[in-house]
């Protein structure tokens, strides 16, 4: 084996690993601050979208730790909520768009928190 | 073979004796006069337009407006052969079941008869409109080679299938005029007469049958028709303002002795845009937004209908959704799409977004009616005043409908959807018309709520029958012409009987 090659292969593992570690603790995702709903807002796929959808549902929801306690009384995640609540009439309107309860709700959080 | 004969020409005070005079040739007056061909009856059939298209003709239907805005009296319909198919759009579809029916919460709604009264003529009046093989709702099984149906999840709205007027060589749609016009020249007892203005439909003293109709011209010349039978048919505007001006005998008109004539007008509103459907993969099939062309030579296009249980269940009016074009989201509504898509678990990566356009029933409404206004026309008949409604109501229930369809695609995690209006102006800022004039002749049973009975025959007069959408009750979302051609060959079918 050539040491080239050797020094190629272990410079492609060391930036996989690299690149791995990076993906694992969003080195190059969005940062945000603590809160104290972050176990609810983890559950959002992406917050950046969601503050902006959550803002245009305005003073009509109730305030984060209101709504906080609200989905965390619920015990269901984002996902378990969101898929079942349309075949259980549990919909939102937001701006106009017709969502989940529960999408509404959890964007109404990421906008407030 | 009957030329056509032209009012103008005729000698001053001729008086014609047919079986029977149709007042209108349009889609029911002519398919009247050819299902009545065969009868041994001579049909006289009374055109108040010429062959084509004539300002001082068109001129006669202008008239006067109140309330909410609505298409000029003279702009939704055309006063020539063939009447408002010269200017249709093709879109057939047979009334629902449900249509038929008297619904709790809907009052006013439903005819005298089921739908399966009709049902015997509606392939006849399939091939009348010229809208190839009756497919419509089993199309489900016949587009597959051409793209999927919308994935939606259990619920009230569905895909439905409309067809369309297609005449031979290919073009959309079928102008009852010039399409028929050789079937009418052929038919030995059928005597069309061009450019004959029906003035007024005179009583007996007793008012217990038309003795006769006056006949006036734009150029002066005047005729009398005294016809065994009568058959109106010059569309729900004409209909109402001749029986209201026919007041010689019976002071409030025609047909008229518990003011319902001119009641319950109805169109299909068409307000643009009325919501974004988004689908998170892209994909729409063709047959959404454009026609498609089947090789058996039907022409369908797929629309989004609430179900019959649906209608029933929220006491909504009937309704259909068209998928138009595709449009950009603004920065909002790419955030409502990737939350929700996100929280559902689906790739919205592709997600595309659509317009959506509608045609809408209205509940019946007496106040939206046909009266006779101030002004006359050149003919010295009063113009009709059309008073226009639109309730809160008509536009929450279809919204109702949309939100329905919203919580299904959500349900299926293929897409969702946003309501456009919310607000009655902004409603209104979007409006647009079908222009399918009906209602104003009602039909039912009791004549304190209708102006025909199930057989279209006007309450009270012996000799005097109602063909078009004017005696349409309540209307669903399908559009009028294929019904009220069907209606009107059942009508034939009764002529025959009762005048032999």
């Amino acid at each position: 084996m050539r040491r080239r090659n050797v020094l190629a292969g272990l410079g492609a593992l060391i930036a996989a690993a690299a690149g791995g570690v990076a993906w694992k603790f969003h080195f190059f995702g969005k940062h945000y601050p603590p809160t104290p709903y972050d176990d609810l807002l983890n559950q959002i796929a992406d917050r950046e979208p969601a503050i902006v959808f959550g803002q245009a549902a305005g003073k009509s929801m109730p305030r984060a730790g209101a709504l906080a306690a609200q989905l965390r009384r619920d015990g269901r995640t984002l996902s378990v909520r969101a898929a079942m609540e349309p075949g259980e009439a549990q919909i939102s309107e937001v701006a106009g768009w017709v969502v989940p309860q529960s999408v509404a709700l959890y964007a109404a959080l990421a906008a407030q928190a | 073979m009957s030329a056509f004969l032209d009012a103008r020409t005729l000698p001053r005070e001729t008086i014609l004796s047919p079986d029977l005079a149709i007042i209108g040739g349009g889609p029911a007056g002519i398919s009247l006069a050819l299902a009545m061909a065969d009868s041994g009856q001579n049909v006289l059939l009374l055109e108040a337009g010429a062959l084509a298209f004539e300002a001082g003709a068109q001129k006669l239907y202008q008239g006067s407006e109140s309330g909410v805005a609505y298409t000029a009296l003279d702009g939704g319909r055309l006063r020539f052969l063939g009447g408002s198919t010269n200017h249709w759009g093709g879109w057939c579809r047979p009334l629902d079941k449900i249509d038929f029916d008297s619904r709790d919460g809907v009052p006013h709604s439903g005819w005298p008869f089921a739908r399966s009264e009709i049902e015997p003529y509606f392939a006849r009046a399939q091939s009348l409109v010229e809208a190839g093989p009756w497919i419509y709702d089993g199309a489900d099984h016949s587009v597959s080679d051409s793209g999927s149906l919308l994935r939606l999840g259990p619920g009230g709205v569905y895909t439905s299938w409309f067809q369309f007027s297609k005449t031979q060589g290919g073009i959309l749609p079928t102008h009852f005029g010039e399409r028929y016009q050789n079937d009418l020249k052929r038919a030995p007892h059928i005597t069309p007469l061009l450019n004959a203005n029906v003035t007024g439909i005179k009583l007996s003293g007793d008012a217990s049958h038309v003795d006769h109709l006056d006949i006036v011209t734009l150029s002066g010349n005047r005729l009398t028709v005294k016809p065994r039978y009568t058959v109106l048919a010059a569309g729900a505007i004409e209909n109402a303002r001749l029986l209201l001006a026919s007041n010689d005998v019976m002071a409030a008109g025609v047909g008229n002795g518990n003011d319902v004539v001119g009641r319950f007008f109805a169109d299909h509103p068409i307000p643009r845009n009325v919501a974004t459907l988004v689908l998170f993969d892209g994909r729409v099939a063709p047959f959404y937004s454009n026609f498609l062309t089947l090789p058996n030579g039907a022409v369908l296009r797929a629309v989004l209908s609430p179900r019959e249980e649906f209608l029933r269940a929220h006491g909504v009016a009937g309704s259909l959704s068209t998928v138009e074009n595709e449009i950009k989201l603004d920065p909002l509504a790419i955030a409502a799409v990737e939350t929700t898509a996100g929280a559902l678990g689906v790739d919205a990566s592709g997600a595309k977004a659509f317009s959506l356009g509608c045609g809408m029933e209205l509940a019946p409404d007496p106040e939206r009616r046909v009266t006779l206004g101030q002004e006359r026309d050149a003919l010295g008949l009063p113009q009709p005043n059309l008073h226009m409604t639109i309730t809160d109501d008509d536009f929450s229930h279809f919204r109702q409908t949309l939100a329905e369809l919203g919580r299904q695609l959500l349900a299926a995690k293929s897409g969702m959807i946003h309501l456009s209006y919310s607000q009655r102006h902004d409603w209104l800022a979007a409006m647009d018309w079908g222009n399918h004039h009906l209602g104003t002749t009602r039909m039912s049973a009791d004549p304190r709520q209708g102006v025909v009975d199930a057989a279209s025959k006007v309450h009270g007069v012996a000799n005097l029958y109602v063909a078009g959408g004017s005696v349409f009750p309540t209307y669903g979302s399908s559009n009028p012409t294929l019904n009220l051609v069907a209606l009107t060959l059942r009508l034939a079918d009764r002529l025959k009987k009762v005048m032999a």
